[in-house]
């Protein structure tokens, strides 16, 4: 399969009033990171369905960072909902068998530059030590 | 606001825009070959380069791709989209198209600023693919209008809802001030002289009144509630309900006026009109909610430092009111006998700690602190120091919180004219007891922190309690408009950093002491401030918001109602009829845009405008699937 | 960002600290033009300099950045950053000002904020935005989030070997470049210049021994605690050791008649709380004392965060010490008298030790040169304390911020606004005057 040609992606989804700006700083910065991490931003991550990230994981990516602005969110309660389908989503990947730590909820502020490398390092890291979730089911459904 | 969906259109036709930067980009990004991939993609009718992109000239380039017709959205690859997504959102604007027709694609900050080698353009190549995915499914956006009553309303007529009366009128707003009680002044018309100016506060109120009762643009309700609240930002309906006074008190008070007018009766206020006689209700619609109820003397609970069991144990607005009552020259007297010896305590019924206070029966723990007591205390001490020089004054601390602007002033007199101050321990607060045996009728014991610890027994002929500010009778009005409190009970400002003077609800507005403790100054400029965020929403006509909004897709909804349930802000989603069955609706001016509903419905039939579900997929499917169509590592 | 200036505005904001950011932004939004002079390379003062902000301990930058921003995107706004106001007269009903635009050595329009020339220049000073514990450049963008985001090169310090105009992608970077002065016209001003701390106060009070490089300013303090600081961490400056005790002197300069500042700078207490409270955090082991007189926690919530400060085992002793003296291993000695403990001199050493400067009025209050009253304090006077603080003597000039008094963010921000009230009323009734007499 095509995705076993490259390193194994991790895709991060980061608040638009945070995490976003968060890591513009760590550009600003200059501080490297792996470039198989790749940053798509929302207004809430709590807009995603559980079965979103699943399907992220199935397209191929190997590990999703969900960047959130904790209890610092601009829209009063979203983050406690977002906690809730992080939650649930480790249930659903739970029954498929998935391993958890593909899936990580964070709060990253707009200066948390150090916060925001240990995360991706450590996905990415665990990315290239476990590969895609697509193959490691693959592997086991056969 | 357009509900097209994107496929209905004939096939997009997307530019892509690959910024140099200068270098800063194509240092590290193969910028021709991410345009020359991008030109390849489904839907890209034009892939360009060039040095800087938010320069004239490739702006130019951008105008003249769609003017000519030969692209209808973009997608610019440069900087972070906070620098100059509104410059080429300006571009579609200027070529009459929608602006929203623009997406984004970061690769410096996130590209060539952070990674080197060929995977820096791997990278790009991705994200110049997933912007060109999400541009393809993006739909024009209309920004939501609403429009705005040019007419706010004001509730609560003491010095701070007199003020953004006043300050909304002077910029050309019609005003309903709405106050509960026959009277305006507030708490203010409680006192004497105030600091940190010595102004009778009488005089500033008469001040005030005078100009309100003279300005057309106010219409003043007295002796009225609100009983409705409906509507939102720039569209609110209240309904009023004025009464005549009822209870005692108020008549008393009521009893001791002539004419109304603007004149502030020391110590009892201003009567600006005749109450009502009759009952009535009033409709009114608003554009804007300035909230302005105050605060209320914290009542000590029976027996909390004598109160209440011993006559001479006053809170400090009744020795406050009892100093102004002596006439000038004679001694401090109560009761007809003279006062010798005084102990103020500070701190009543506020900065209460968990463990160490116990709340009374019914009521939470005050553990704010109320900030204009000490100066008050210091004031009244030094007042008191000066006109009854025969009178020792103890007073009794926990920290002195002389913090304003002229505060300090007061301690340094209050000390300089020999006043005794005591440091207390909350765990060993002062014990006030009646004293048979000593010369003086009270006792009050206290261990002076200072002194090491030193137990000190203070004789004295009356305890004065600077007690504490608590919120107003608000519980009423925060049902009716879903007002948020804060764990003190103060009403609650959205950002107390960002925006000091809002509440989360788009339209409404605070001012002065219904949100925490003030001075007078204090709540002046917060109505001030309440006044001019208030104006600048209704004076406008309409108030323009985002178009980030919720939208439901009526031909998918089932009406189940899940999306209602999961919505953080009241109001925002609701369920109608329609000839088609139940279907949820969005109320574009209320809702929030954080897409908590579009994850709890099981039909996927609600989705927030520009950040729609299938825009993420198609993104995600972009990223993953690049790189790997051109057969691994670019 | 609008960085060529229109000849007339409706109002002119002198200083682009959080105070002249809100003012702006409140009266923009009421439909005036606004111009907002800012002697700094960037808008955003002392605001955008702090690590995180009490009592919510949100991040300074996270809610400073947007207002700079918000000013800087808005249609109605021009900030004119490096420049200074050069005079002010009253003209035509209102005022005739003269700008003197400082030369950045790099042309605004062309600077794309890259930092090449940054990276290429050879030269290394201080860096006065980083506390002084940090290196820059003598070409520089002032810092990450710098609104705006334009090079400036410092003069005295440039050895002119020209390698920053070389890099330069734009060719923004001109060597040769004039100050300028250009002259605008506006109706009403808002005075919003801020304060500025007693940084002599260690020399005045502690005489030698104040020379040490252990002995730190509060704002340096904020630096040090920054996630984007100058190590990134908290170190101590002599030996980049972590500190196992820091002290905190409060009252610094104020409060003290000897110093000439009777009054109480206001913010310190919940600072020093703070800063407190962000240290337990970075160094969980280290023993942290505040030195005070009274705690002044006196705004919304500020008592609760105080408590916890406490519960959380941060040392409160009530004494005023004097620095005297540092030890063989770098720590700071004081001596004070504990006023709760007895009585009696004692000694004590401290790995680090903040000062809790008092805060003095800027450095030219009264920018306009038209005379505007100051109060006893020395600060900007109001006319109006109790209605309308942000009035001044002058008709059509108005103050909010720490120019009026020492402050927080929160109430600098509240009266910014109550400032913009008022010069709208007074735009507004003008134009009504200017109607009918037309
Ligand atoms: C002991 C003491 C001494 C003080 N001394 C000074 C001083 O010397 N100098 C100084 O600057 N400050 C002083 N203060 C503070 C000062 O009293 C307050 O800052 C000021 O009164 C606050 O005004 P306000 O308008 O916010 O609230 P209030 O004065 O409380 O006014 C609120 C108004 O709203 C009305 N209201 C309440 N609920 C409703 C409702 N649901 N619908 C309609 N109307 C409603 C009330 O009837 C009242 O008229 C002192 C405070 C205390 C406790
Ligand atoms: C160490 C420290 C920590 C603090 N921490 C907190 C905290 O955690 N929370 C909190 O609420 N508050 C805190 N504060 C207080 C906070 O910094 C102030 O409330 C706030 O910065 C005041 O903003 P300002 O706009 O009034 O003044 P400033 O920030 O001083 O801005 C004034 C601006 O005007 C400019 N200027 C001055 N004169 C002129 C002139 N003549 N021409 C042109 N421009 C001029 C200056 O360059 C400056 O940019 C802290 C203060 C200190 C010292
Ligand atoms: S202002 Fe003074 S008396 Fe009032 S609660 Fe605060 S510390 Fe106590």
């Amino acid at each position: 399969m095509h995705a076993t040609a490259q390193q194994p992606k991790v895709l991060i989804l980061a608040s638009e009033a945070c995490a976003y700006p968060g890591a513009n700083a760590v550009g600003q910065a200059h501080q490297a990171y792996s470039d198989h991490a790749y940053i798509l931003r929302a207004p809430s991550p709590a807009l995603f369905p559980p079965q979103f990230y699943l399907d992220c994981l199935d397209q191929g990516f190997a590990g999703i960072i969900i960047m959130s602005c904790g209890v610092e969110c601009p829209y009063e309660g979203a983050y406690q909902v977002l906690a809730q389908r992080v939650d649930q989503a480790y249930q659903l990947m739970k029954t498929r068998g998935l391993d958890l730590r593909r899936l990580r909820l964070t709060a990253i502020c707009t200066v948390c530059n150090r916060a925001f490398l240990n995360e991706v390092n450590q996905m990415t890291r665990l990315a290239d030590e476990i590969g895609p979730a697509r193959d490691a089911e693959t592997a086991q459904a056969a | 606001m357009s509900q097209d969906r994107p496929n209905n259109h004939p096939e997009p036709k997307v530019g892509v825009y690959v910024c140099h930067c200068g270098g800063n980009i194509s240092d590290q990004v193969d910028v021709e070959q991410v345009a020359r991939q991008a030109a390849g993609l489904p839907g890209v009718t034009a892939a360009r380069h060039y040095s800087f992109m938010c320069s004239d000239p490739g702006q130019q380039m951008i105008l003249e791709d769609l003017t000519s017709g030969r692209v209808d959205r973009v997608v610019v690859a440069s900087c972070a989209p906070a620098l100059h997504e509104t410059t080429f959102r300006e571009v579609l604007r200027r070529a009459g198209l929608n602006p929203y027709l623009y997406e984004h694609a970061n690769i410096r900050e996130q590209v060539s600023w952070v990674h080197h080698g060929p995977g820096a353009t791997a990278k790009a190549t991705a994200l110049v693919a997933a912007a060109t995915a999400k541009a393809r499914e993006l739909a024009p956006l209309m920004p939501i209008r609403v429009a705005a009553t040019r007419h706010a309303t004001v509730i609560g007529g003491g010095v701070a809802g007199l003020t953004a009366a006043l300050d909304l009128a002077a910029r050309g707003v019609e005003v309903a001030l709405v106050e509960t009680t026959p009277f305006l002044g507030g708490n203010l018309a409680l006192l004497d002289r105030t600091f940190p100016t010595n102004e009778a506060a009488a005089d500033l109120l008469t001040g005030l009144a005078r100009r309100v009762l003279a300005q057309e643009r106010i219409s003043l309700y007295t002796c009225a509630r609100l009983t409705g609240f409906s509507g939102y930002v720039g569209d609110f309906h209240l309904s009023l309900s004025q009464a005549p006074p009822r209870d005692d008190e108020t008549l008393e008070r009521l009893a001791r006026f002539g004419e109304p007018g603007p004149e502030c009766q020391p110590f009892r206020g201003v009567l600006p009109v005749a109450p009502p006689n009759a009952e009535r209700r009033i409709e009114l619609n608003t554009g804007a909610v300035v909230l302005a109820t105050g605060f209320r003397h914290y009542q000590p609970p029976e027996g909390e430092y004598g109160y209440r069991q011993s006559s001479r144990v006053l809170t400090l607005p009744e020795f406050i009111a009892l100093m102004a009552a002596i006439p000038a020259g004679q001694p401090l007297a109560f009761e007809g006998s003279p006062v010798a010896s005084l102990a103020l305590v500070h701190c009543v019924g506020s900065r209460q700690i968990p463990g160490i206070h116990e709340p009374p029966p019914g009521r939470e723990l005050n553990q704010h602190c109320s900030r204009v007591c000490c100066t008050a205390s210091l004031q009244a001490a030094g007042e008191a120091r000066e006109r009854f020089p025969e009178t020792t004054i103890y007073e009794l601390y926990r920290d002195i919180r002389s913090y304003g602007r002229g505060h300090e002033d007061y301690y340094l007199k209050a000390s300089r004219s020999g006043v005794v101050f005591a440091r207390f321990n909350p765990e060993d607060p002062p014990r006030v007891e009646a004293d048979d045996s000593g010369d003086n009728p009270l006792k009050v014991t206290v261990k002076d922190t200072i002194l090491a610890g030193e137990e000190l027994e203070l004789g004295v002929d009356l305890v004065v309690l600077a007690v504490g500010m608590e919120p107003g009778p608000v519980a009423e009005l925060t049902q009716l408009m879903k007002l948020p409190q804060g764990a003190d009970g103060f009403l609650q400002e959205v950002h107390p950093k960002l925006r000091p003077v809002e509440l989360a609800s788009g339209g409404l507005f605070l001012a002065g002491t219904c949100q925490a403790p003030m001075d007078v100054g204090e709540a002046a400029s917060a109505a001030a401030a309440a006044a001019v965020k208030a104006a600048g929403l209704v004076t406008r006509g309409q108030v323009e918001l985002e178009p980030f909004v919720a939208t439901v897709d009526l031909a998918r909804c089932d009406g189940c109602g899940d999306c209602v349930a999961a919505c953080l802000r009241e109001g925002a989603l609701t369920l109608i009829e329609t000839a088609a069955g139940q279907k949820a609706r969005v109320e574009p001016a209320l809702c929030l845009g954080c897409g908590v509903c579009v994850a709890a419905c099981p039909a996927e039939a609600i989705q927030v405008a520009g950040w729609s579900l299938p825009q993420f997929r198609a993104m995600v499917q972009a990223i993953a699937q690049s790189g790997a169509e051109q057969g691994g590592q670019a | 960002m609008n960085h060529a200036p229109e000849n007339h505005y409706d109002a002119l904001v002198v200083g682009g600290g959080i105070a002249g950011l809100q003012a702006a932004l409140d009266l923009a939004e009421q439909g005036f033009r606004v111009a907002v002079v800012e002697e700094d390379a960037s808008v955003g003062g002392k605001m955008i300099r702090l690590s995180k902000v009490f009592p919510t301990l949100d991040c300074a930058s996270c809610i400073t950045t947007p207002k700079m921003a918000a000013a800087a995107h808005h249609p109605r706004i021009s900030l004119l950053t490096y420049s200074r106001l050069a005079g002010l007269e009253r003209a035509g009903g209102g005022f005739a000002a003269r700008i003197e635009r400082k030369a950045r050595f790099v042309d605004e329009d062309q600077c794309i904020g890259c930092r090449q020339c940054e990276y290429a220049c050879p030269v290394l000073l201080p860096d006065a935005d980083q506390g002084g514990f940090a290196a820059r450049k003598a070409i520089y963008i002032p810092f990450g989030n710098a609104i705006p985001q334009v090079a400036l090169r410092e003069e005295e310090n440039c050895t002119f070997c020209g390698k920053c105009e070389k890099v330069c992608p734009t060719g923004a970077v001109d060597l040769l470049q004039q100050p300028q002065e250009i002259s605008l016209t506006a109706e009403a001003v808002v005075l919003a210049t801020g304060f500025r701390l007693m940084t002599d106060y260690p020399n005045r009070a502690y005489g030698p021994a104040a020379r040490q490089p252990n002995l730190i300013t509060s704002l340096q303090m904020e630096r040090l605690l920054a996630p984007h600081g100058p190590y990134m961490r908290v170190l101590r400056p002599s030996d980049g050791k972590e500190p196992d005790s820091v002290a905190f002197i409060q009252c610094a300069g104020s409060r003290d008649l000897n110093l000439g500042v009777p009054y109480c700078s206001r913010v310190c207490c919940m600072y020093a709380i703070k800063q407190a409270m962000l240290l337990s955090g970075a160094l969980p082991l280290a023993d942290l004392t505040v030195y005070y007189l009274d705690i002044r926690a006196f705004g919304k919530n500020y008592e609760q965060f105080f408590q916890n400060a406490k519960a959380m085992g941060v040392e409160f002793v009530k004494a005023k010490p004097v620095v005297v003296g540092s030890t063989a291993e770098g720590a700071v000695r004081l001596r004070y008298e504990d006023q709760e403990g007895g009585g009696g001199g004692q000694e004590r050493e401290h790995d680090l030790v903040v000062m809790s400067l008092a805060v003095l009025p800027a450095a030219e209050l009264d920018p306009t040169g038209l005379g505007v009253g100051l109060g006893a304090d020395g600060f900007l006077g109001s006319v109006s304390p109790k209605l309308a603080p942000p009035l001044t003597d002058q008709e059509g000039v108005f103050a909010a911020g720490t120019a009026l008094g020492p402050k927080d963010i929160v109430d600098t921000i509240v009266e910014a606004g109550a400032a913009a009230s008022q010069a709208a009323a007074y735009l507004a009734a003008r134009r009504a005057a200017g109607r009918a007499a037309a």
